[in-house]
């Protein structure tokens, strides 16, 4: 498990562009990319990535956590994961 | 969860974002050329919505209201923003329904957020927010009076009843500290009070992204959201009156096709709604999400779910879908999403009910609506299974051209189109009878046909790419490629260019043909089949209004519920034959129009003897509802007008007129044939047979009608028509009707010539009336026939067209719901029936003939 917030974005970015953006180059996908405002998570990829997320740090996350103001960028998603370790 | 660092951040971010507070003076330029752009433009859109007439009047009050309320706004401290749009929207629920209505809607809804807040627990303040609700529905159904207008309901239901979820959802799961102005404003937010059918705003989205980027900015959207609503209008306008079709008038695939696409299109007046109203939210620092993303454009049944009306999709997320999948989860991942998704769409469902209810006052309940949002459903879960499995194609950056990408783009998207359009078809459809009709028209397709619509398919494959590569460039660039110095210029000559050709001076510069076409969707009338539905005059078959006629909706809900309610089980009976009903005899009830009254004969007219007195010249009157005087008081109607002044004036040597009124509301050219009998017992010495305006179409309805239901049909002639029509015995309504349309001048034909026979018969004159309706409409396009067919059968013709012309429309006619003419218009017609009397007094007054004196 990743100990520090660079470490873990860097997982969340990779699980992101290996699963929604498969063709894209990687520094295009930024730390303040709008992932959910933005299109690249709809329903079916952000269960997805809760089901990694969770996988992966061993979290539970909340249906009500499932929203912009915590999914929308790889730093918020990083804060929330953080605040639940 | 929220941390309280982010909840002392969001705070802090509505209280002193860096971006609301005053500029240096070195910005004080650049604020001031922002500021003037955005009020030039909120100016160019006034004159738009007043030119265009932009959805009612009371939008027209609201928007001066927050246009210039906007003004206000931009210029006070960001602490005094808030509470001043609370107030803003306060002011404009009493602008529009008026200080006693309003505080009564505002004592409700205050009650209903009291609850939210008593300092009980979570479970008991919902448990309290359900009673309140239930008692509220028990007064919705009239079941109890109630002291406040009934205005109200819909309105406050539209406040009330998906923010209360979403609002109290938020209050268990995020810990934002209360403000009372920010709850004001979110419950009563201020375009609302206009717009029944209202976006299901988000309230974490309210709160999170007020004034969250540079102020400017969320303006200049806002302003070009309002723009794009009021296009989406004026474009809805065009669809609704040049383009659709009635059930009825699809007879072939490419009727069908148009049917099918234009029936859709008239979504676009929910979504140029939406977009005013999310628009004019910007103009106050609520950066809120599009409603509605190109939706036309979709290229997958989830890609439409997603599009079109987003916040009720993310409604359905937020409070179904992610609790549901929770709480499943742990039967795994795809029997979780299955079964939420199908629980999304049965919410869905129930909900739209439950809206028809707040608004309506009614339950809705149809087996079109069941089937549209159960096949709906399992399209969306086979095609999320799709993706769950393949995936989708996203990206961040404008894609580079690729034919093959294109072509399967444009494909999936003419594909998805064409079954979302097919789709609406069967919502719309009364019946799931009428919709299996309306497909058998494709069923007689031709070689024309199919060359047609191969290229119409080919033409929408290659606007569909096109425009689906246009609009989905970059998911996330586009987002951040904003230019405000171009947005605005650019949005100003859209705003330009609309003001300008709305002008008379201007769009009548432009040739007959444009000239008509800008100031037919200059106004928001009726469209002539909507047009068509009012001449029936009662209202009670239309129970979908709502969704794809909203029009027509707003008309119904500013009818009074006592309208000319004296019609009812009392003034009709059903008669068992062919004519279906007549009037009962001897009925005398008082309506807001003076009283109405009939004789023991069943006719709306005074007494009369069936011999004909000694020296009386006797006209026999065959009509619908204008005749029978619908709205106005026995003495008004232009057939006692008439009857007035020839007994007063004496134009001949007879020392009595009358005129017997045989009219009956809804009555067809068909089952005028069968009163006629009746009228020819009194010995009439002239027949006024007076035609109303669509005599062809209502016929052709009003067979298919007696068909469907089996009522026996007496006329040899009328069975073998229904023969020649193909219509099976115990036919479907939608089916025979679609069947019989062509034959609708045949129908009036015959009618006409049995009339007509029958008058010579007994040395009668027939003489054929035309009487116009109130206003200019499509109806229009059927009279040449009726007064061609009229002259062939050898009826005198007799035409009142222009009768009204030099008055204006709301001066002769009853209401703005209802054509009928008013007292003021049945004297117009009297006036000039007498006219055609007195100038004609010798054709008239001397058919009597010598054997039938006395």
């Amino acid at each position: 498990m990743e100990t520090t917030s660079e470490k873990m974005r860097e997982t969340l970015k990779a699980f992101i562009l290996k699963e929604f953006l498969p063709d894209e180059k990687p520094e295009e996908l930024r730390e303040s990319t709008p992932l959910i405002t933005g299109g690249i998570l709809d329903s079916l990829a952000t269960l997805k990535l809760v089901a990694f997320i969770e996988e992966r740090y061993k979290i539970q996350l909340q249906a009500h956590e499932v929203d912009v103001e915590y999914l929308n960028t790889i730093s918020s998603i990083e804060s929330l994961v953080r605040s639940k370790l | 969860m929220p941390d309280q660092a982010q909840l002392n951040l969001t705070h802090l971010c509505e209280a002193s974002n860096p971006a609301m507070e005053r500029t240096t003076i070195n910005n004080w330029w650049t604020e001031a050329r922002q500021f003037g752009i955005a009020t030039v433009q909120l100016a160019l859109l006034l004159v738009v919505l007043r030119q265009f007439q932009i959805e009612s009047n009371a939008f027209l009050r609201i928007a001066v209201l927050a246009f210039g309320g906007f003004v206000i706004h931009y210029f006070l401290p960001a602490s005094l923003r808030l509470p001043f749009f609370s107030i803003l929207s306060l002011a404009g629920i009493a602008i529009v329904l008026g200080g006693t209505t309003a505080a009564w809607l505002v004592g409700i809804g205050g009650l209903l957020i009291g609850i939210c807040h008593l300092p009980v627990r979570f479970r008991t303040r919902t448990l309290l927010l359900i009673a309140g609700r239930s008692f509220l529905a028990v007064l919705r159904t009239d079941w109890l009076a109630v002291p406040w207008s009934k205005v109200i309901w819909p309105i406050l239901g539209s406040m009330f009843m998906f923010r209360l979820i979403i609002y109290m959802y938020d209050l268990k799961h995020d810990n934002a500290p209360f403000s009372l102005a920010r709850t004001i404003s979110y419950f009563f937010m201020l375009p609302n009070v206009c717009f029944p059918l209202f976006p299901v705003v988000d309230y974490k989205t309210f709160r999170r992204n007020y004034y969250d980027i540079d102020p400017h900015k969320i303006y200049q959207t806002g302003i070009e959201w309002m723009t794009r609503g009021v296009i989406h209008l004026i474009l809805y306008r065009y669809v609704y009156y040049y383009l659709t079709l009635a059930p009825a008038e699809v007879t072939r695939p490419r009727e069908f096709v148009q049917f099918a696409i234009t029936t859709f299109l008239l979504y676009l007046r929910i979504s140029g709604q939406f977009h005013l109203i999310v628009g004019m939210l910007h103009l106050f620092g609520f950066r809120l999400p599009e409603t509605h993303h190109r939706y036309c454009f979709s290229s997958s049944f989830t890609d439409f779910w997603r599009r079109i009306n987003i916040y009720w999709k993310d409604f359905m997320m937020k409070i179904f879908y992610y609790p549901m999948y929770f709480r499943l989860r742990g039967r795994g991942t795809t029997v979780a999403i299955l079964l939420s998704t199908l629980f999304v769409f049965f919410v869905t469902w129930l909900l739209h009910s439950y809206q028809w209810f707040w608004l309506r006052g009614s339950v809705l309940l149809s087996g079109p609506d069941v089937a549209f949002w159960t096949i709906l459903a399992i399209l969306v879960v086979i095609n999320s299974f799709y993706e769950l499995r393949y995936g989708r194609e996203r990206t961040l950056t404008k894609a580079s051209f690729n034919f093959a990408g294109f072509a399967k783009k444009a494909v999936c998207t003419v594909a998805t189109f064409s079954v979302i359009c097919l789709l609406w078809s069967l919502w719309t459809s009364e019946t799931l009878p009428e919709w299996i009709a309306l497909l058998q028209s494709v069923a007689h397709v031709k070689l024309a046909d199919l060359g047609t619509l191969s290229m119409l398919v080919f033409a929408a494959v290659i606007v569909g790419g096109v425009a689906n590569s246009v609009a989905t460039p970059s998911l996330v660039k586009s987002r951040t490629r904003f230019s405000f110095q171009r947005s605005p210029l650019f949005n100003l000559a859209v705003l330009t260019f609309l003001a300008a050709v709305g002008i008379q001076e201007v769009y009548t510069q432009l040739g007959a043909n444009a000239a008509t076409l800008i100031n037919s969707l200059r106004s928001g009338r009726l469209s002539r089949l909507d047009v068509a539905t009012l001449e029936k005059g009662y209202y009670e078959n239309l129970n979908r209004v709502e969704r794809f006629n909203s029009q027509l909706w707003e008309l119904y809900m500013n009818r009074p519920s006592n309208w000319l309610d004296v019609v009812g089980p009392g003034l009709e009976r059903f008669t068992g034959n062919f004519l279906q009903k007549e009037l009962v005899s001897s009925f005398v009830s008082r309506t807001n129009y003076g009283s109405l009254r009939t004789n023991r004969w069943g006719m709306r007219d005074k007494e009369y003897e069936k011999t004909r007195p000694p020296n009386t010249f006797r006209i026999a009157m065959l009509g619908a509802s204008s005749v029978m005087g619908w709205g106005v008081g026995d003495d008004e109607t232009f057939e006692s007008i008439v009857e007035r002044r020839l007994n007063e004036e004496h134009p001949e040597s007879y020392e009595h007129y009358e005129i017997l009124n045989f009219a009956a509301p809804g009555y067809t050219a068909l089952q005028q044939v069968m009163v006629l009998d009746k009228a020819l017992s009194f010995h009439p010495d002239v027949l006024f047979y007076v035609a109303a305006a669509r005599e062809p179409s209502t016929s052709a309805n009003y067979l298919a009608e007696v068909a469907s239901k089996g009522v026996e049909i007496p006329y040899d002639d009328l069975k073998d028509l229904l023969s020649r029509a193909g219509v099976p015995s115990k036919p479907s309504l939608p089916i025979a009707s679609r069947r019989l349309f062509p034959f609708r001048n045949e129908l009036v034909s015959w009618s006409y010539r049995t009339i007509v026979g029958q008058c010579r018969e007994h040395n009668i004159l027939p003489v054929l009336v035309f009487l116009p309706q109130v206003q200019k409409g499509g109806w229009q396009e059927e009279t040449p026939d009726i007064l061609r067919i009229a002259k062939e059968a050898g009826f005198v013709v007799w035409d009142l067209g222009g009768v009204y012309d030099s008055n204006d429309v709301t001066s002769i006619r009853l209401a703005e719901w209802d054509d009928h003419p008013n007292a003021n218009g049945h004297r117009l017609v009297a006036s000039r029936l007498y006219s055609l009397l007195t100038a004609n007094s010798q054709q008239i007054f001397s058919s009597k003939l010598a054997d039938k004196d006395q």
